[in-house]
């Protein structure tokens, strides 16, 4: 079933050097990667495995049987089934059914709230989108956007339970009576996010239980920075916002502040990578477009829009950081850097002798003089997990870029989360009896997630009654003597601030679905239970709402709160519910006036707890335990959205793995093992991608502790050390090691989260909470572990897919002659210019009738496109599940998507590039003579072994001439006389011939009804209509009624979100309507002219779109002038997918810009990352 | 080698062909008859819980269609009305009705409209039998046709003259598209939309209504051509405007 192979054209000579790649088995070129390359669907997507072959002829006699004996019994009862229309009884204010409602709220979150308008339907919550009238709206991740499945999720709990069995409200109630009354000793474990409300109860409840303590516990949170900044400014509850806007030199030590490790609104640092662009109006302008330097060990997000990047070992960061921060002394010469300076010369640099690489001290003078030369707008960010030793470096290296005040790039603020005790202060409470009552309200697992060294599960036992407060019962929840089950915060009103402290209200969408109980709510009953009177009654436990229908008591507690901050009175309440914040309350900004504090004591002991005195080596690895992009710290494993989208970085689904660069992978004798080496006349093995993907196991020992963990080959990681996503191997049915063995009586995950994964979490102690030294490896087991790769998957051909370009010159053109020459990368200069049929231009051929040509083929009121800014595009996900919740996109289970089968309508590809040989001033590669043989002069290794990492989504393009539509054989694919590609879904008759001809690669098939059977069950899917049919009992609710949810046999894919545009222009067409009533004649009498109902300019957006955090998507009508999509497609950086096959696409991508600093050492090679895939 | 079949059977090939053609045939109009939505959903006439009267509430008492379906203008589903609408009436006409018993036991009150007990919020919403009902797939949308001149009689037929809603017309994608393709058929003045009862010549004799040419208009056609011209009507055809 193989295609024709399309013979693309060669890449031109100036363009050629770099090497581009996605996975190792195409950087090999093993001859399975060739076969993938030219297939439709990668193999066996297609086919039927020997099981399924089986299965599925027994089943279809079964079947056939069965179904023939019951056509005999039911022809004789073949009448029309009776459908129910159910109206309300009371109809209740605003609903319209058929229309949603917005509501303002805001998703509590760590690093900061995240404002939110949330869709529902009928009551239903069903979508997230950003509040972007919000001061600090910005858009969503993809752990936002994915939120709205956890309140659905199936495994959500809905009991009390009393040492793991279940018990009822009033036994809660009564054991909770008794705590109140007792002894005092309540400690409780809150999460690190803030909220106004809680703070101030923590008040009352601190005056009403005079032994209550607090503390504040999730296993991602930057103990060292806490500590740490609260010393610096002298401050509790310290913290630093980066204000990206006033950035122009930005140094992220190991931090992925873009994504995973927020320190400040990101919309703002991809403003500033488009600087001077002003919503597309200009070109970006070089001189103020922002420039980042990134050290890091393994890609981060953030580390891949660098346009400096440092492979550097996690405890090589310090040292690495007092470097810059000496040469920023030397300028600076500030006293108090000068003081940690002088702590760290003895340790750092009487060790650094001058043979250290002389281009990675180039590199450091570098970045350091640019930073100092920008300083005031230029910032140091250290990974919010560092040491406190680092943390108290960057914070003196900034006071000396003058880089803190409420107007500089790094505002310190003042937070309401104060008098908060760690983790380990609990530990020791729980020790001494200090605190005898616990209530775990954190978001965190600590039995699963605590640090290894505090023995967590033995500690709890310790307290007389512990309350856990959860979505899920995880390993927590049975562990404690209570668990109850948590209102979501879709379901519950509270609180909270996000990083620059603007005061963002929580509310409700629907009452509890399983009777869950908030933090505040069981804060505020706890004192009321505290003063209650014999007379009253026995109390009961309120959820939701109050007693006999009233306002639940977090309401009331809010509106406290609220009336302190925005205002007496119902007005101003109301505006504040309808914008989702109150105006003007952020965070205090603190005075910097007396400098900081240098706290010399605490200052040495940090400083030499994070100096790593002994360099990585192969015997000595560091493992450095990341955050993942998918469950983030575990709690989000039984996310099925999150769990099937792939890792950003990696592109493995369901499971996480250890991750070494290609020289460590080597030095450890995997690399063979990973890439299967085969040459190309060799038989194709059976590793690799596609259904038999796996990668071998190893063990990770560190003390006496030791993983098994799958090893896959990470580009751009630095070398002799592993890095390792933490949260996974939360429940364990098989015979995996590295995991906790799931007990199927008290189940800690769902199905989603079973059996995906390895668990780190044991490996790491408080001390090394963000990495640990002196690992050893071990390649004992041949085992290899079966692993879901998409990186292969959809593999597109093609020149100059992505391109990117410089604002220095390249090749001796200038930046202005770059940006000329972007839609002549490739071999698109050879190309004929295409005729697009679908706008209402003519063309030369229909000169007489050139009106009429518009008339037949096109609509003159819309014509949709659409632009992708690869130069803001990090490749988060957040587009892809934000297409997953509006378009009702079901997950199809590791299996599958292990066999190419996945179904998200966005494919986000990741690109690596590197130079692979040197080229000379024309761009030519340079020669050398090697035994009288002229061969290509390779590029150094420190050059060529750090490659650059571009993603670019790739959904369907829209094209005006579809390959897709020509071939299917049912008319079930068709264009729209607005330009879109749609898809009648009904129709399809599923013989995919349109994805074979697709050469995006952009059409997903339905093999299964994934929609409706349980992928997750094993075999469920091939079992047919005798398998299990419902997954969850609510999951349903979250739909899209807007969308037609697809079934097996049917092909999908992106049409812009039709139902949207739909929408948008029926809307508009209410304009008939009031114009009529207008006017004095009626409706007979007025004119609707096609601006009339023409959809306001920019008014309807895509999900992906507005769910972008970086603003990359523009969506619009291209026949509106005023919209900004035809002034991104009016830039120099717009290009066309593909142009040289004439398909005419509706998306257009735009360019990619490095702003390097050429006195880098390898700046000569920024900004020709353009992908020519071969 | 002797004949194993005798001679009458020659013929028979030829009458078994012809007869199966004849069955074959049959089944085909059959199947083109019965099986489409002319045949299996015109005349669907399913009895209410309650059995609502519209030709008693059009015709003799005056409401409009949007008194119930209040949010044809503004939605896609044309809603049937609350049961709050309903009793807005009801607690004062035809108290004790047994015919209005659903309605009762939604609203919670007894026979004689005495609060029951305990059920306040906790009666059964009335069950009415969907009559028209679009497969799954298709998305039509109430607002973006009367809104721009197309009334509900061109879809559901004299609803005003119905005792018991039945379905008058086809609602095939045939139908649909007929529509889309000549609407200056159904075209009426915004104003006449819920009138069950326009009939376009009445309407042009008692209003002027001048043509491109300046002629007065007098026929259906003429008018709903002018008026697709004026409000730039230009009805879709492709999958995606009802198929999403």
């Amino acid at each position: 079933m193989s295609k024709r192979i399309w013979q693309h054209p060669d890449v031109p000579a100036t363009e050629q050097g770099t090497e581009v790649w996605r996975s190792i088995g195409e950087l090999e070129k093993t001859p399975q990667f060739r076969t993938w390359m030219e297939r439709e669907f990668p193999a066996g997507s297609g086919e039927l495995s020997e099981e399924e072959r089986e299965m599925s002829r027994r089943n279809f006699v079964k079947l056939m049987g069965a179904s023939s004996a019951l056509a005999g019994l039911t022809l004789a009862s073949c009448r029309r089934p009776e459908a129910y229309i159910v109206p309300y009884k009371q109809g209740p204010e605003w609903i319209i059914p058929g229309k949603s409602l917005y509501y303002a709220s805001s998703m509590p979150r760590p690093e900061g709230a995240v404002p939110l308008v949330v869709t529902t339907h009928e009551g239903r919550p069903t979508k997230l989108e950003p509040n972007r009238t919000h001061p600090n709206g910005g858009g969503t991740d993809a752990f936002t956007q994915a939120s709205v499945l956890d309140l659905y999720a199936p495994n959500r709990s809905r009991d009390i339970l009393h040492n793991g069995a279940k018990a009822s409200r009033e036994d809660f109630v009564a054991a909770m009576g008794e705590v109140v009354a007792g002894s005092g000793k309540i400690g409780f474990v809150f999460g690190e996010d803030d909220s106004p409300t809680r703070s101030r109860l923590v008040n009352d409840l601190g005056t009403a239980f005079g032994g209550a303590k607090f503390y504040s516990y999730e296993a991602l949170a930057g103990e060292g920075r806490k500590t740490a900044l609260a010393g610096v400014f002298g401050v509790d509850g310290a913290n630093v916002v980066a204000d990206f806007s006033k950035a122009e030199r930005i140094l992220s030590l190991d931090s992925d502040f873009a994504s995973l490790d927020q320190q400040g609104e990101v919309a703002a640092f991809f403003r500033g990578r488009s600087a001077g662009s002003d919503d597309y109006k200009h070109e970006i302008d070089a001189k103020k477009m922002n420039r980042l330097y990134a050290v890091e060990s393994a890609f981060s997000m953030t580390g891949g829009m660098a346009d400096h990047r440092l492979r550097a070992t996690p405890g090589e960061i310090f040292r690495i950081a007092a470097e810059i921060g000496r040469r920023i002394q030397i300028k600076a010469n500030d006293p108090q850097l000068g003081k940690i300076l002088n702590e760290i010369t003895p340790l750092v640099f009487a060790k650094t002798e001058e043979k250290d690489d002389t281009w990675k001290q180039k590199w450091i003078n570098a970045c350091a003089e640019d930073l100092w030369d920008a300083k005031g707008k230029s910032a140091v960010l250290a990974g919010t997990r560092h040491s406190e030793g680092l943390q108290r470096l960057v914070v003196a290296m900034n006071i000396a870029l003058q880089a803190y005040g409420a107007d500089k790039p790094l505002r310190p603020v003042e937070t309401d989360r104060k008098g908060l005790g760690s983790l380990g202060d609990l530990a020791k409470d729980l020790e001494s009896g200090a605190v005898e009552n616990l209530f775990l309200l954190t978001p965190a697992n600590p039995i699963y997630d605590a640090p290894a060294d505090l023995k967590f599960t033995e500690l709890l036992k310790k307290a007389k009654t512990s309350v856990h407060l959860g979505l899920q019962t995880n390993a927590t929840a049975w562990a404690s003597t209570w668990h109850v089950p948590a209102a979501h915060y879709l379901e519950s009103w509270s609180d909270t601030r996000t990083a620059q402290g603007t005061y963002s209200l929580v509310q409700p969408m629907i009452l509890p679905l399983y009777g869950g109980l908030s933090e505040l709510e069981l804060l505020s009953q706890l004192l009321s239970w505290k003063d209650a009177k014999e007379e009253d009654g026995a109390p009961v436990l309120l959820t939701g709402e109050g007693a006999e229908g009233g306002a639940s008591p977090a309401y009331l507690e809010v509106r406290k709160t609220f009336a302190e901050i925005g205002g007496e009175g119902d007005a101003a309440w109301k505006e504040a519910l309808k914008n989702g914040f109150a105006a003007e309350s952020s965070y205090k900004t603190i005075d910097l006036g007396a400098g900081m504090q240098l706290e010399e004591q605490k200052m040495k002991k940090a400083v030499a707890a994070a100096f790593i005195d002994k360099p990585a080596s192969l015997e000595n690895l560091e493992l450095s335990f990341a955050t993942d992009g998918s469950v983030y710290d575990g709690r989000y494993i039984d996310n099925g959205w999150l769990q099937e989208a792939p890792d950003p970085i990696s592109k493995i689904c369901w499971d996480n793995a250890a991750l070494v660069s290609p020289k460590t992978a080597k030095d450890l004798g995997v690399y063979e093992r990973i890439a299967q080496l085969e040459s190309s006349t060799a038989a194709i093995p059976e590793n690799g991608e596609g259904r038999d993907a796996s990668a071998p196991l190893i063990k990770l020992k560190v003390n006496d502790k030791v993983l098994e963990i799958p090893v896959v080959v990470a580009f751009g990681h630095a070398d002799d050390c592993v890095t390792v996503a933490l949260g996974y191997g939360q429940g364990a049915t098989d015979d995996r090691q590295s995991a906790v063995k799931l007990d199927e009586s008290k189940p800690d995950v769902g199905l989603v989260g079973r059996n995906t994964g390895f668990n780190a979490y044991p490996l790491r102690t408080s001390e090394t909470s963000l990495f640990a030294t002196g690992v050893k490896s071990e390649d004992s087991s041949k085992d290899s572990y079966p692993i879901a790769f998409t990186q292969e998957h959809h593999a597109m051909y093609g020149r100059a897919i992505a391109r990117e370009i410089s604002t220095s010159d390249v090749k001796h053109q200038s930046y202005e002659q770059q940006l000329d020459n972007v839609v002549k990368q490739g071999i698109d200069s050879h190309a004929p210019e295409n005729i697009s049929l679908y706008l209402p231009k003519g063309s030369s051929s229909f000169e007489k009738d050139k009106d009429k040509v518009g008339n037949l083929i096109s609509d003159k009121i819309h014509q949709w496109g659409m632009t992708i800014d690869l130069n803001s595009c990090m490749g988060c996900n957040a587009c892809l599940v934000a297409c997953q919740a509006e378009n009702t996109i079901p997950i199809v289970g590791k299996e599958q998507v292990a066999m190419g089968r996945e179904m998200h309508w966005i494919r986000m590809d990741r690109y690596f590039a590197a130079p692979k040989y040197e080229r000379d001033d024309h761009g030519h590669i340079k020669t050398e003579k090697v035994d009288g043989k002229d061969v290509k002069k390779a590029a150094p290794a420190w050059i060529s072994d750090n490659p650059e990492l571009i993603p670019q989504p790739v959904a369907c393009v829209q094209c005006e001439a579809a390959p897709c539509e020509t071939v299917c054989p049912v008319n079930a694919t068709v264009h729209t006389e607005e330009g879109l590609n749609t898809m009648a879904y009904n129709r399809c008759i599923g013989t995919r011939y349109c994805a074979n001809n697709c050469p995006y690669k952009a059409r997903r098939f339905n093999y299964f009804d994934y929609n409706k059977r349980n992928p997750l069950i094993e075999g469920n899917l091939y079992k047919g209509p005798l398998g299990e049919t419902k997954v969850g009992d609510s999951t349903h609710l979250q739909r899209n009624p807007n969308v037609t949810v697809r079934m097996r046999g049917v092909m999908e894919k992106c049409t812009y979100c039709v139902q949207r545009l739909e929408g948008a222009k029926i809307k508009q067409k209410q304009v008939q309507r009031s114009k009529s009533l207008a006017a004095a004649g009626g409706s007979t009498s007025i004119d609707v002219t096609a601006e009339d109902l023409r959809v306001k300019t920019d008014s309807v957006k895509t999900a992906c779109q507005d769910a972008c955090p970086a603003e990359a998507i523009r969506f619009g009508n291209l026949l509106d002038d005023k919209s900004s999509l035809v002034r991104a497609k009016g830039s120099k950086r717009n290009y066309d997918l593909l142009n040289y096959i004439g398909t005419i696409p509706r998306t257009s991508y735009l360019a990619r810009v490095k702003n390097p600093n050429m006195a880098m050492p390898g700046s000569e090679y920024a900004g020709q990352a353009t992908i020519h895939m071969t | 080698m002797a004949n194993f079949f005798p001679r009458w059977t020659n013929p028979l090939p030829l009458k078994i062909a012809v007869c199966l053609g004849v069955l074959g045939a049959a089944v085909v109009a059959g199947f083109a008859y019965y099986a489409t939505p002319k045949a299996q959903r015109v005349g669907y006439q399913p009895s209410q819980p309650i059995p609502y009267d519209h030709a008693l509430h059009v015709e003799q008492l005056g409401l409009d269609c949007r008194y119930c379906h209040s949010f044809v203008e503004s939605s896609g589903h044309a809603n049937i009305p609350a049961a709050n609408v309903c009793w807005n009436c009801h607690q004062h006409v035809a108290k004790g009705s047994p015919k209005l018993a659903a309605l009762r036991s939604a609203v919670g009150v007894d026979v004689d409209h005495i609060a029951l007990e305990g059920v306040a919020g906790e009666g059964h919403s009335i069950e009415w039998i969907r009559v028209h009902r679009a497969p799954d797939y298709v998305y039509f949308n109430h607002s973006a046709h009367v809104n721009r001149g197309v009334s509900c009689v061109s879809c559901h037929g004299k609803v005003n003259e119905m005792k018991v809603v039945y379905h008058a017309k086809s609602h095939s994608m045939g139908f649909c598209l007929d529509c889309h393709r000549e609407p200056e058929k159904h075209l009426r003045p915004l104003e006449e939309v819920y009138n069950m009862n326009y009939n376009a010549e009445e309407y042009l004799a008692q209003n002027l209504i001048e043509g491109a040419d300046g002629e007065r208009i007098t026929t259906q056609i003429d008018f709903g051509r002018h008026l697709k011209a004026h409000w730039n009507i230009n009805p879709k055809e492709s999958c995606s405007t009802c198929h999403r």
